[in-house]
């Protein structure tokens, strides 16, 4: 039999109608009796052996209760029907055990024949000067039923037990029983919930405060308990709908237990930076663990029982940081830097560039080689780029879908460019890949003819120049283009490589053309053809318009000349003389005229007075 | 094309299948050993960023968090030895995913080689890799 006295905690069926009279005269203390209720069990049951109803409280919230505890309780009674040993210990014996959760039931028999101000007046007059808040006051059959959530006021009421003396001479029962409120959540408590968080939400610094959610007088009628994790996922449901990009979340002072639920946080609250769980029931720094993947910078523990685990508070500061490598601050401090290891955790990707030229001299060439080529690429004809590929070019086309692109429509298929792709990993025979290897400039200029005509974003280009000698140039981009004669002209990103080398007649011809064609992302949409047009790639901090096209040559005129007199003059560092010289050498072309300066230069073969002035 | 044209495509599909196992089976599992891959005065452009030198190399890469590669496409071509002093050469792309240590989700990836047979062992001569990504200004 139990000397932790948690018996009358619990015996009580706060949800049926237990009490058919009011028999209060008799001497015994219990002066109840269970009406074979809905519960058959009950029959056997009278106020005689009162301590037999212990395990009847078997249809409470499952929540409501603490699983160890209770199941403990049953052991040390058993289900013992005879009360005599019982009885004779008296109610004043047992001692008022707390239970896990602060939540208290405390039941008034016979309360409903009060008002419930004289009985919560009667009570506070007895605690004080101590106060208390009941919540969810209601009468029950004939009984008065409210909750507190304090350990210290639960007991004091237990202590209260026929201690006062009501105005019709009876003495105050008070049952005490360590039982959490339970609420259904539906749509109208969830609106009210969405209400109360919408007054305690700052949207200037994107902060939530749930300080003592359940205590809020607007949800006083209603048991939202935070602590409980079918309220705290309704509540998470509500802010990741309401206010997806919350920065700060303050749960203090809630009764948060376990956290496993909270588990969601990282997925549903994408920014969340500053969380506050001070003045909660953590019990261990493990419990944080579902959280871990939170990017916190700031985190606030004081008040839970984990803290107090630690006795001392640097390994307290180095085991959550462990956890939380990004915080900067902790229960209100800063944290000083931490010392780390250089090791891959930390690292991010470097930050990326536009373009990449592994020499600036090629600067001109690419824009231009560039420009020309997507003008023909995008026009009407694509016939006209037979001029820019080698007599022996090969070309070829690979194009695969993103991965888990959920977008199925029919802008998102590459039809067009699948059935002529060239993917190795798919097309495994020889005699196929030799084929899909377009061979000779009519065969290449014919396959692009018949690919989808397109507006490429030239200012969004990504272009490395990977080779750049007099021999051969090799250079790649990734962009984006759209496809202008296809229904809702779909977006499309590609990767291209170039591989050019100069041709008898002092201008460039493309050998090898490498083509990838896949979907373009969410991203690249976003930003696509959002920069204009009017200024061609590379981007660089003085582009003078050259006038010398590469693939149609003509003879400059004498301003033109003094133009690309003056680039070669800048580009090189050569002088006037000099720079001549090698344009004339060059019939005026400025490209063929910087690859033979790189040539010469590199070889070290123009003096230096071609660089006095 | 002429037969030994004919089989130098070949070839580059099949040292590109060869040369791309290995390369992301080292950038992913031992990139400490990676730059042996590289020629010695190669390049890297990574997202933009040039860094020449095989030592270079090694140190960018060993700066790059852990990698796991998934290649999805593949396309390779010779490049006539009359451009390359009668050296093989070799234009490769490859294109996929790759997830990178501390992120869960896949990028897609675009790679251009260009890789040159030199003393019997195939040697990255240029190397650019491109997140796809938003690159406008």
């Amino acid at each position: 039999m139990p000397k932790r006295g948690g018996g009358r905690n619990r015996n009580w069926k706060a949800d049926t109608d237990h009490f058919e009279h009011d028999d209060r005269v008799n001497s015994v203390p219990r002066h109840v009796s269970f009406k074979p209720g809905a519960k058959g069990k009950n029959k056997f049951r009278t106020w005689k052996n009162p301590l037999a109803l212990l395990d009847d409280d078997i249809d409470m919230g499952s929540s409501a209760l603490q699983g160890p505890v209770r199941k403990s309780s049953f052991r040390g009674r058993g289900r013992m029907y005879s009360p005599a040993p019982q009885g004779s210990h008296g109610h004043t014996k047992k001692k008022f055990i707390p239970g896990v959760l602060p939540w208290y039931q405390i039941i008034i028999p016979y309360g409903a024949k009060h008002e419930k101000d004289v009985i919560l007046r009667a009570l506070l007059g007895f605690l004080s000067p101590d106060i208390f808040i009941p919540h969810y006051y209601k009468v029950n059959g004939n009984a008065a039923v409210f909750y507190v959530d304090d350990v210290k006021t639960a007991e004091k009421l237990y202590n209260a037990d026929r201690k006062i003396t009501m105005s019709d001479g009876f003495k105050l029962i008070v049952i005490v029983r360590n039982a959490v409120p339970n609420m259904a959540i539906d749509a109208a408590m969830k609106e009210k919930m969405k209400l109360t968080m919408a007054k305690r939400y700052n949207a200037t610094t994107k902060a939530l405060d749930l300080t003592k959610f359940h205590a809020d007088p607007d949800l006083e009628d209603i048991f939202c308990a935070l602590f409980r994790p079918m309220i705290m996922l309704a509540a998470i449901d509500i802010i990741a709908e309401n206010i997806p990009d919350i920065e700060a979340l303050n749960l203090n002072d809630n009764k948060l237990h376990g956290l496993q639920h909270l588990k969601v946080l990282s997925s549903k609250l994408k920014n969340l930076k500053i969380l506050y769980m001070g003045d909660n029931r953590i019990p261990f720094l493990g419990s944080l663990d579902p959280i871990r993947s939170l990017p916190l910078v700031e985190l606030y523990l004081k008040g839970n029982p984990l803290v107090n685990r630690f006795h001392d508070h640097e390994i307290y500061i180095s085991d959550v940081r462990k956890k939380f490598p990004k915080l900067t601050r902790l229960d209100g401090a800063d944290l000083p830097p931490a010392i780390g290891f250089d090791v891959a955790e930390d690292m991010g990707l470097p930050p990326r560039q536009q373009s990449f030229l592994v020499d600036p001299a090629g600067q001109d060439l690419v824009r231009e080689f560039l420009t020309q080529y997507y003008a023909i690429y995008d026009s009407e004809s694509r016939q006209p780029l037979l001029e820019a590929y080698h007599e022996n070019a090969t070309m070829s086309m690979a194009a695969n879908y993103l991965t888990n692109d959920s977008r199925n429509s029919t802008t998102t298929r590459l039809n067009s460019y699948i059935s002529n792709s060239r993917n190795l990993t798919r097309i495994t025979e020889r005699e196929s890949r030799r084929r899909y290897l377009r061979t000779g400039k009519l065969q290449v200029v014919s396959f692009l003819s018949d690919l989808p005509k397109t507006t490429h974003d030239l200012m969004g280009f990504a272009v490395d120049l990977l080779v750049f000698t007099p021999a051969m140039i090799v250079l790649t981009m990734n962009g984006v283009f759209k496809e202008t004669n296809t229904p809702n002209n779909p977006m499309r990103s590609f990767h291209r490589t170039f591989v050019i080398v100069s041709n008898a007649n002092g201008g460039f011809s493309i050998i090898n053309d490498m083509l990838y064609i896949t979907n373009t992302t969410k991203e690249q949409e976003d930003k696509a053809f959002s920069t204009g047009t009017v200024e061609p790639i590379p981007p660089t901090p003085a582009p003078t318009p050259t006038p010398t096209p590469t693939l149609a040559a003509g003879t400059p005129d004498d301003s033109q000349k003094m133009q690309l007199l003056n680039m070669l003059g800048q580009q090189t560092g050569m002088n006037e003389h000099w720079s001549i010289n090698c344009l004339q050498e060059t019939g005026w072309d400025l490209q063929r005229a910087m690859f033979i300066f790189n040539q010469l230069h590199s070889e070290g073969k123009i003096p230096p007075e071609a660089f006095v002035k | 094309m002429s037969d030994v044209a004919v089989k130098n495509v070949d070839s580059a599909c099949e040292t590109a299948e060869e040369f791309t196992r290995v390369f992301y089976k080292q950038v992913d599992n031992s990139r400490h050993l990676t730059s042996k891959l590289y020629w010695d005065t190669g390049l890297l452009v990574w997202n933009g960023n040039g860094i020449s030198g095989n030592d270079k190399i090694q140190k960018f890469l060993m700066d790059l968090p852990a990698s796991n590669h998934t290649l999805k496409s593949l396309d390779a071509q010779p490049i006539s030895d009359v451009w390359v002093a009668n050296k093989w050469t070799y234009l490769i792309q490859a294109c996929g995913d790759v997830t990178y240590q501390n992120e869960e989700t896949k990028k897609p990836f675009q790679q251009t080689f260009l890789i040159v047979a030199v003393d019997g062992k195939w040697k990255i001569a240029s190397d650019g890799f491109r997140l796809q990504v938003p690159y406008g200004n």
